[in-house]
């Protein structure tokens, strides 16, 4: 693989929920167009980590983030970004399904008409766009007006995924996607997330090793609120350069 | 007597006594019933309601001044009522979900909800009646009002607080600000359960009458102004009741079938709505 452009880049990043120390001193480069995946025991920090690339945290009260994320040469974590540009760009895929209590067209659209677009014709054409690039569109293209949670599980998780694409983010977060999914929906879930790095850089948090494998370029294996190792997928799941990771990938614990 | 032995009395003697119970609430409650049914369908027919009293003592006339008056009244206290209850439980739901000030107010409205309607009924007499120097309706849809914030409030708060948190966070993960995630996705996931809610808060003040009583009153005269006093049924069949004359006690009746049945027809409607919602298949 050629040298790779830098997409985001966490730099000394801690995390508090509270006087919650969950992230410790974190740094980790996520590059442009792969798939970076985040694996560790229960309770590590996985989620808290990939919740801090959108903000989500924002959310609660009490929350607090000390150090960098570098998304176009800006640090994400100040405090005078927009939020709602941000998540534009950086969008995210829950572990369980969350259509919206609307119509499969309306979900799509929801993000688009929240950046103001409201002619029809453009509506119509990028809910197209975005269910065709979730592997969606042969499956719904006959029922859009009927409601979202009439679809499957599997169905529904690449709504969602559609719901993020459409408004064209440059990063996907994903936490679990599959894990509350049938394994031929979990299969198709990973084509999906391999033919979409072509355009969107993707993180995701997995419990499931193979999984990891399988789909991911970078790995990074986290423990107690600390990156252990991040390195190529490969090398990782071949021969990776610290105990604790090898003790992970082998089973011996978690 | 074995253990075994001793604990099937037991069990038969409270299932007894249970049955008894029950039984003895529904034998009132279907008595109650079947007298307003069989009294109540004699004085129905059609100058009930397209024609106003005919002067005390005189046969004949109708109740038409009781039934718009109370629909407007019922009217304008969903509209004064359901805005507010809803607002505030957004309010407790989304904005103070899990401040003490929620709790506090959940409490407060917990105990509105069984404060007796009449001590209602004098609030709004000393805040609205008094000082204008007449009975008037708007009184009396403001009384009533009050006697729904509270129910309404508790339905739409229980309801929001079903909706899952993670549709929430789907929402802000999209870039939306806070309050068009709750009108455009949290009030759509809740809005069967607010809705049923609403009706049986219409339902529940619709047989009100003492709040009724010391606010918009009564009127013999049909009237749309919400200035004057305002008749009801409620009040009607009240003051028909007591009074001296047969006629007046038919359509007492009458009113009070057309007033039960409105009830259980709203009542139902709500249990509809909720079962054809939160029924077979949920989310
Ligand atoms: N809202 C919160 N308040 C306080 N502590 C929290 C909160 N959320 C998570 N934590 C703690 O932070 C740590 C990291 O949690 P996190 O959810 O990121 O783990 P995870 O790696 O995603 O685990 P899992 O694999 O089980 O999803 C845990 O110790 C957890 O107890
Ligand atoms: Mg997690």
């Amino acid at each position: 693989m050629e040298v790779q452009d830098k997409e985001l880049e966490v730099r000394g990043l801690n995390f508090y929920y509270g006087s919650v120390h969950a992230l410790k001193n974190i740094n980790l480069p996520v590059y442009r167009h792969s798939v970076t995946a985040l694996i560790g025991p229960s309770g590590c920090g996985k989620t808290t980590l990939l919740r801090c690339f959108n903000r989500m945290h924002d959310l609660y009260p009490g929350n607090r983030y000390e150090g960098e994320i570098i998304f176009e040469g800006k640090n994400i974590l100040s405090p005078d970004i927009d939020l709602i540009d941000l998540r534009s760009r950086i969008g995210m895929v829950f572990q369980k399904p969350t259509p919206f209590p609307m119509s499969i067209f309306d979900n799509i659209a929801y993000g688009l008409k929240l950046r103001g677009i409201k002619r029809r014709t453009e509506l119509s054409e990028r809910v197209e766009r975005a269910l065709r690039h979730a592997a969606l569109w042969d499956e719904v293209k006959d029922k859009l007006n009927e409601p979202a949670y009439s679809l499957s599980g599997g169905q529904q998780q690449r709504l969602v995924i559609a719901r993020a694409l459409a408004v064209e983010p440059e990063v996907l977060l994903f936490d679990e996607p599959t894990s509350a999914l049938d394994p031929i929906s979990t299969a198709k879930i990973e084509e999906l997330a391999v033919e979409l790095k072509r355009e969107v850089t993707i993180i995701i948090v997995t419990h499931n090793m193979q999984q990891a494998a399988r789909i991911s370029d970078w790995t990074g294996f986290l423990m107690l609120g600390e990156l252990i190792e991040f390195d190529r997928t490969d090398k990782i799941f071949t021969s990776p350069s610290q105990k604790l990771t090898e003790d992970y990938i082998t089973g011996r614990f978690g | 007597m074995t253990v075994e032995s001793r604990r099937r009395l037991m069990n038969n003697i409270a299932l007894a006594l249970s049955s008894l119970a029950a039984l003895t609430g529904l034998f009132w409650l279907v008595f109650i019933l079947l007298d307003v049914l069989i009294n109540g369908i004699r004085g129905i027919n059609l100058s009930l309601f397209l024609e106003d009293p005919a002067p005390p003592g005189i046969q004949g006339g109708g109740l038409r001044n009781a039934f718009v008056g109370q629909l407007m009244i019922t009217l304008f206290a969903t509209l004064i009522g359901v805005p507010l209850g809803v607002l505030g439980g957004t309010f407790l739901a989304e904005y103070a979900r899990g401040r003490r000030i929620s709790r506090v107010i959940s409490i407060v409205s917990d105990i509105m909800v069984s404060v007796p309607s009449i001590v209602v009924g004098t609030f709004v007499y000393a805040l609205m009646v008094k000082p204008l120097g007449h009975f008037n309706g708007w009184a009396g849809a403001v009384a009533l009002a009050i006697i729904m914030i509270p129910v309404v409030l508790r339905t739409t708060e229980d309801m929001l607080g079903m909706v899952p948190w993670t549709l929430r966070e789907a929402a802000f993960a999209l870039g939306a600000p806070y309050y068009k995630v709750i009108l455009q996705v949290v009030y759509r996931g809740a809005s069967t359960g607010i809705l049923t809610g609403v009706l049986l808060s219409i339902a529940r003040v619709a047989g009100e009458t003492a709040p009724l009583l010391f606010t918009s009153f009564n009127n013999s005269f049909f009237t749309w102004n919400m200035n004057e006093p305002v008749s009801s049924l409620t009040v009607t069949i009240f003051q028909y009741a007591m009074g001296p004359y047969e006629d007046w006690h038919t359509q007492a009746w009458a009113a009070s079938l057309i007033i039960t049945l409105f009830v259980l027809f709203i009542t139902i409607l709500g249990r509809l709505i909720l079962k054809w919602r939160f029924g077979g298949s949920a989310r």
